[in-house]
């Protein structure tokens, strides 16, 4: 009785959290020019239209990929140097540079958005491209900055042991360990950082001065003007990278322990 | 645990011998990566917030941008209107009262309704919990344009909702038993049918929706390291479930749920999309309010600034509540 109340209560929930999610993705199937639900006249071509023949939209998707593999690539990299020392030496300075580079993802994203476009109007960096990369890096800093820090902490003590008896150098010990075993970990951190860019706006539009535009910009800007399919199939693609990004996580990775699931119990 | 917690330990011992054994030249290069790390990191992750801070006692020209000073008359212009003493404005302390509002009550109703989500989900195999966890994460990952997009479809007056309670006989329904007087005077419903735009209810539904997955993420931890046996021996002694939830499982989660509503709360107060599609324009928000002045018609940096400012000590104000209740309260086992 009470286990059929649970399922029935989980695949309610399941059913409301995807509800918006297909209705959005039907309406991408619209043969007109407007959205409805049910579809009208379901065809592809919309499809078409966002990946390859509207510039509008086929640009902002160049640009939403390059600002996502750019800021993800990146962030990884400043975050790798950072776990690293945490882990090594638990100092107290090591902890605080940790703490403060997680302090932009933990702002409300307006706040932080509107600094960095005072930030880059001084650098002279605002409306290019770069400083959206930059700017997206600093804000998911702190995921790789966890997942890595995860994935150190589940290094087998007795490899390093081993390792160390050896007589091998911490180059090497890095090299031969810690940096294979980490690597789902770093993965997932890239992926994570990569997801979560690819959907940001608020940030890139105080960054961005309407000079160029990512996918969910481009969708912000014509809010006001009602909705189109084509929209529609920007949020299906992004829908289909997230669930494969995050697929491949948990195939390869160990998302309930990214996750902070309990070891002991499988 | 305690293996992990042996890993951690284990580098710091080599770490303290090592210095002793490296050249001079190593140590001076880990110094510069150590050097460009905190520059980086002060740079980008704090300059930005100070000049938020700094610009919000800024002077705006009239007709042109802004100048440095050191005035506080954006604050004051927050908190009694920029003619005080001559005449008040309560504006911008009321967008600060909904920005709160909204934050409040749809961090909550997300957190009410993630918790026996999050329970039972931790109660499955792995393997399913994977799962759930990519569908969580896809969600939750999927941006505010997109879940404001799919929510207006269903709610929108021409489409979605009304239209459907329109064609079943539903407002039919309603008429007849009386109830669609009760939903116009809550603001649901038009004189022909319901209408769910703009509305509080809306509003609120969407912001919980944003958050929900979040919720569950933030719970799974807690939850899953929660000890079943714990809930089977009050089970065995006779305990109905309803006693176990509320003296076994809710106390000892007790710390995280109010961990994740504070959380979601600060996440919420900086919602935006959902907030100027689904609310109606006297019950906007700062936030709304930052961003007009920033960068929409009204071009008035500093007083965005100040506003952000506003935003932001609101939300540590809320952080810090919740750890000194967390703190003053006795610790859960």
């Amino acid at each position: 009785m009470l286990r059929a109340l649970g399922a029935i209560f989980m695949s309610l929930a399941a059913l409301v959290v995807a509800l918006p999610i297909l209705i959005v993705c039907s309406a991408a199937l619209n043969g007109g020019r407007t959205m409805f639900f049910p579809p009208q006249d379901p065809t592809l071509a919309r499809f078409g239209e966002f990946f390859v023949s509207e510039p509008v939209w086929t640009r902002a998707l160049t640009n939403s990929v390059i600002v996502a593999v750019g800021a993800a690539t990146l962030s990884v990299l400043l975050a790798w140097p950072i776990a690293y020392r945490l882990w090594k030496t638990g100092s107290r300075a090591s902890t605080m540079l940790a703490t403060l580079g997680s302090i932009p993802f933990a702002v409300p994203p307006i706040v932080f958005g509107v600094g960095l476009g005072f930030f880059w109007a001084f650098l002279g960096g605002l409306g290019t491209i770069w400083a959206g990369i930059i700017s997206h890096a600093v804000l998911f800093l702190a995921l790789p900055l966890v997942t890595i820090s995860i994935g150190l902490q589940a290094i087998d003590r007795a490899h390093l042991d081993a390792a160390a008896t050896m007589g091998a150098t911490e180059s090497v010990t890095f090299r031969t360990i810690v940096m294979p075993q980490t690597l789902p970990y770093t993965v997932s951190g890239f992926f994570f950082a990569l997801v979560l860019s690819f959907n940001e706006f608020i940030v890139m539009f105080f960054v961005s001065a309407s000079s160029f535009a990512t996918v969910t910009l481009q969708i912000f800007n014509s809010l006001r003007n009602g909705y189109t399919p084509t929209m529609a199939v920007a949020a299906v693609a992004f829908i289909a990278v997230s669930i494969a990004v995050f697929s491949a996580v948990a195939r390869w990775g160990d998302l309930p322990r990214l996750m902070g699931a309990d070891q002991s119990r499988n | 645990m305690t293996a992990t917690d042996d890993t951690a330990a284990w580098p710091r011992e080599t770490a303290a011998a090592a210095p002793g054994t490296k050249g001079p030249r190593a140590g001076r290069s880990a110094l510069a990566v150590q050097v460009v790390l905190w520059a980086t990191v002060l740079v980008f992750c704090l300059v930005p917030l100070f000049l938020v801070l700094v610009i919000s006692f800024g002077h705006k020209i009239e007709g042109a941008g802004w100048e440095w000073a050191l005035t506080l008359e954006n604050y004051q212009r927050f908190f009694v209107g920029a003619n005080w003493p001559a005449e008040s404005t309560s504006l911008y302390l009321g967008q600060l009262y909904w920005s709160m509002r909204y934050a409040v009550v749809a961090a909550l109703l997300a957190v009410v309704t993630a918790l026996p989500f999050t329970y039972l989900m931790t109660r499955q195999s792995r393997r399913a919990q994977a799962v759930w966890l990519v569908f969580l994460l896809a969600t939750l990952s999927l941006s505010e344009v997109f879940i404001v997009m799919g929510w207006d479809i269903i709610l929108s007056n021409n489409s979605g909702l009304p239209m459907l309670f329109a064609a079943t006989g539903l407002t039919d329904w309603l008429k007849d038993t009386g109830w669609f007087d009760v939903l116009r005077d809550w603001g649901l419903a038009n004189p022909r049918n319901v209408k769910f735009k703009p509305s509080e209810v809306a509003t609120v539904l969407t912001l919980s929706y944003l958050v929900w997955p979040y919720a569950v993420i933030l719970l799974y931890p807690a939850l899953s390291r929660l000890d079943p046996s714990l809930a089977e021996a009050a089970r065995t002694m006779g305990a109905r479930p309803w006693t176990v939830a509320r003296t076994v499982i809710l106390p000892s989660v007790r710390l995280p749920l109010i961990g994740t509503t504070l959380l979601l709360f600060v996440f919420l107060l900086g919602a935006y999309v959902a907030i100027t599609v689904f609310a109606d324009p006297s019950q906007h928000t700062t936030a709304v309010s930052v961003y007009e002045h920033v960068r929409g018609s009204t071009l008035n940096a500093p007083f965005g600034a100040a506003q952000s400012v506003i935003l932001l000590v609101t939300a540590t104000a809320f952080l810090v509540l919740g750890q000194w209740l967390t703190r003053k309260s006795p610790r859960a086992a």
